[in-house]
């Protein structure tokens, strides 16, 4: 089996051999090294024109020991479909992936997943929700499946990440391709998690990420996932695709309920209408997914639950925050939100607080880390706290 | 172009359309007030001390960041705003945003300072600054040299103490550092204030814009 590794190597990097063709060769033909050396008029009967003639070129341009050598040199493991260690969450969806390519581990089989899914243009209080969710996560020791993309994905994982979690990125390029730049810090830190995280692709090694393969990688991510939460997206968008993946894929759907008036919660309200389940407390919904999971986790989770005291009736840290405000400070700052108001907007939302002192404890509250100043004048509710 | 705005103001509208080029070369003009043109048969320096003046929409629709709005990618967003690099904007001593204006705004009565108020304050920060530096070569605040700021703007205790922790939590460069410092000198002027108090220097930063305050 190992042995042949390198031949299903050779295979999966021919052009237009997908899963399909990959079975229907592998029953009539049989292992990779018997494709690789069955001549090219035996094999027309099992694959098109081009199929043929793309493999037929590939055998010719392609150092089967040398390639694969390459491929260890990187520290990236291989997997085609039903291989010891192929995801078994994967091997039942619609259309799996042919082979898998691997940076650090695959999650573990028996530990709740969640995808934590939504736009790349997120506001700030999608990037809070992200932030939040995924440091509960983490520290329920759930893991986290997502697409290190721009927004969303990227803040979840980082917030993961940062709580000491696990999480996963499945790429839709190559597993070697830092794809958006900006998550470079996020690639190389999951990538030094190893056991904890681990970055997955059905791309090829130095794939370049072209705008086709994401919806695909999407159904990894589902498949990968037993439940998927949107956090904020359009009503049309890549996140509604991976929504409409993971319930053909039979995964449990949530979604954060957002105001009518914003944009970015449409296409979350329209889902929970359609049935999703709606998130309405991070915490319960945590304690749902654990609940849902193995009843031997969830035990483990209130054996743990009832040593510990019992928590002081949860005060956020807001909550501890606002207690040493001054009066105008707690005003002030009751006028911010995740959304950026411009200072002309909250000074009018406090007539009797001076422009002077307005400012003095906008400022201030952004040196403190309380709040955020975006673009020139506005603020918003800093998302960490 | 550049040297025929010395002494009075070079505004320049919609500065993301310009060229990147045009817009780097000004880094030279405003900060050491000449230009230096280099040809083939020498070089010639030009005066070019001038208020510079800019003004821009924030993404290419004019929506940003109101996400029910914009119709730019992400990408669009930070492509148009990385048009004014950090060092430029780090030269820039005064953001401000303008928010849409709504209709209820425009039909109630004026509340702010009046353009005639204004030009009183300004005349009156302007005799100030004259008074200060009757016996030396500076005219203005911005004129100050960074040997000098200590002197010019000088700080009390708990205004140091302050302005630390802005320098750190803002990360600003030092060039923004003397900036935000000259700025508030203007507006303890402006306020008629012999001293730079921490009011000041709140407002200060709160116009100073650094990079990538926008979302990501």
């Amino acid at each position: 089996m190992k042995e042949d590794m390198k031949y299903l190597y050779w295979l999966n990097s021919v052009e237009g051999i997908g899963f399909k063709a990959m079975m229907v060769l592998k029953k009539y033909v049989g292992s990779g090294s018997d494709i690789y050396h069955t001549p090219e008029h035996d094999l027309r009967w099992f694959l098109n024109e081009r199929q043929l003639t793309a493999l037929v070129n590939r055998r010719k341009e392609w150092d089967v020991d040398g390639e694969f050598e390459k491929l260890k040199q990187e520290k990236i493991a291989f997997y085609p479909y039903g291989s010891p260690g192929y995801p078994e969450k994967l091997l039942s969806l619609p259309s799996p992936p042919a082979a898998l390519y691997l940076k650090g581990s695959f999650p573990d089989a028996n530990t709740p997943a969640v995808a934590l899914i939504g736009t790349r243009k997120c506001s700030g209080y999608g990037s809070a929700m992200a932030k939040q969710l995924g440091a509960l996560l983490a520290e329920r020791g759930i893991v986290v499946v997502s697409g290190m993309a721009r927004g969303i994905d990227g803040i979840g994982q980082r917030a993961v990440c940062g709580a000491g979690g696990a999480t996963y990125a499945v790429l839709g390029c190559g597993v070697d391709v830092v794809y958006p730049p900006e998550n470079r810090q996020l690639y190389e830190q999951i990538e030094r998690q190893g056991e904890q995280g681990g970055i997955i692709s059905e791309y090829q090694p130095g794939t370049p990420p072209n705008a086709g393969q994401f919806p695909a990688r999407n159904r990894i991510i589902s498949g990968l996932s037993d439940a998927v939460v949107v956090i904020e997206a359009k009503e049309k968008s890549g996140t509604m695709i991976t929504v409409d993946m993971a319930l053909e894929q039979g995964r449990e759907v949530y979604a954060m309920p957002g105001r009518l008036v914003d944009g970015l919660s449409c296409g979350c309200n329209r889902l929970i209408k359609q049935g999703a389940g709606m998130i309405i407390s991070i915490e319960e919904f945590v304690d749902e997914i654990l609940q849902a999971s193995k009843l031997r986790l969830a035990n483990e989770i209130k054996e743990l639950k009832k040593k510990a005291p019992p928590a002081p009736k949860a005060t956020t840290k807001e909550e501890k925050l606002i207690l040493n405000f001054t009066a105008e400070e707690k005003q002030v700052f009751s006028c911010l939100d995740y959304a950026p108001r411009s200072l002309e907007q909250i000074s009018a939302m406090n007539p009797q607080i001076s422009y002077e002192s307005l400012l003095r404890i906008l400022v201030t509250f952004c040196l403190r880390g309380f709040a955020k100043q975006m673009g020139a004048g506005s603020y918003y509710k800093s998302d960490d706290i | 172009m550049v040297s025929l705005a010395h002494r009075g103001v070079l505004f320049m509208d919609e500065l993301p359309e310009c060229n990147r080029d045009v817009i780097e070369i000004l880094r030279q003009p405003i900060e050491d007030k000449k230009v230096s043109i280099a040809r083939a048969s020498g070089s010639f320096t030009y005066p070019a001390d001038f208020i510079f003046l800019g003004a821009m929409n924030p993404c290419p629709c004019g929506y940003f960041p109101d996400q029910s709005k914009c119709s730019c990618s992400a990408k669009d967003v930070k492509r148009y705003l990385s048009r004014i690099s950090g060092p430029i904007l780090d030269r820039i001593d005064i953001c401000a945003e303008v928010p849409r204006t709504t209709i209820e705004s425009l039909n109630q009565a004026k509340s702010g300072t009046s353009s005639g108020l204004m030009r009183k304050q300004v005349k009156i920060a302007r005799d100030i600054q004259k008074a200060r530096y009757k016996n030396t070569l500076y005219h203005f605040n911005a004129d100050i040299a960074v040997k000098d700021i200590s002197i010019f703007c000088h700080l009390e205790k708990n205004e140091a103490a302050l302005m630390a922790e802005i320098f750190e939590e803002m990360n600003l460069s030092l060039r923004s550092y003397h900036r935000v410092l000259k700025v508030a000198r203007t507006i303890a002027d402006l306020d008629e204030s012999e001293n730079i108090k921490e009011k000041h220097l709140l407002e200060a930063a709160h116009f100073r814009l650094s990079e990538g305050r926008y979302w990501q």
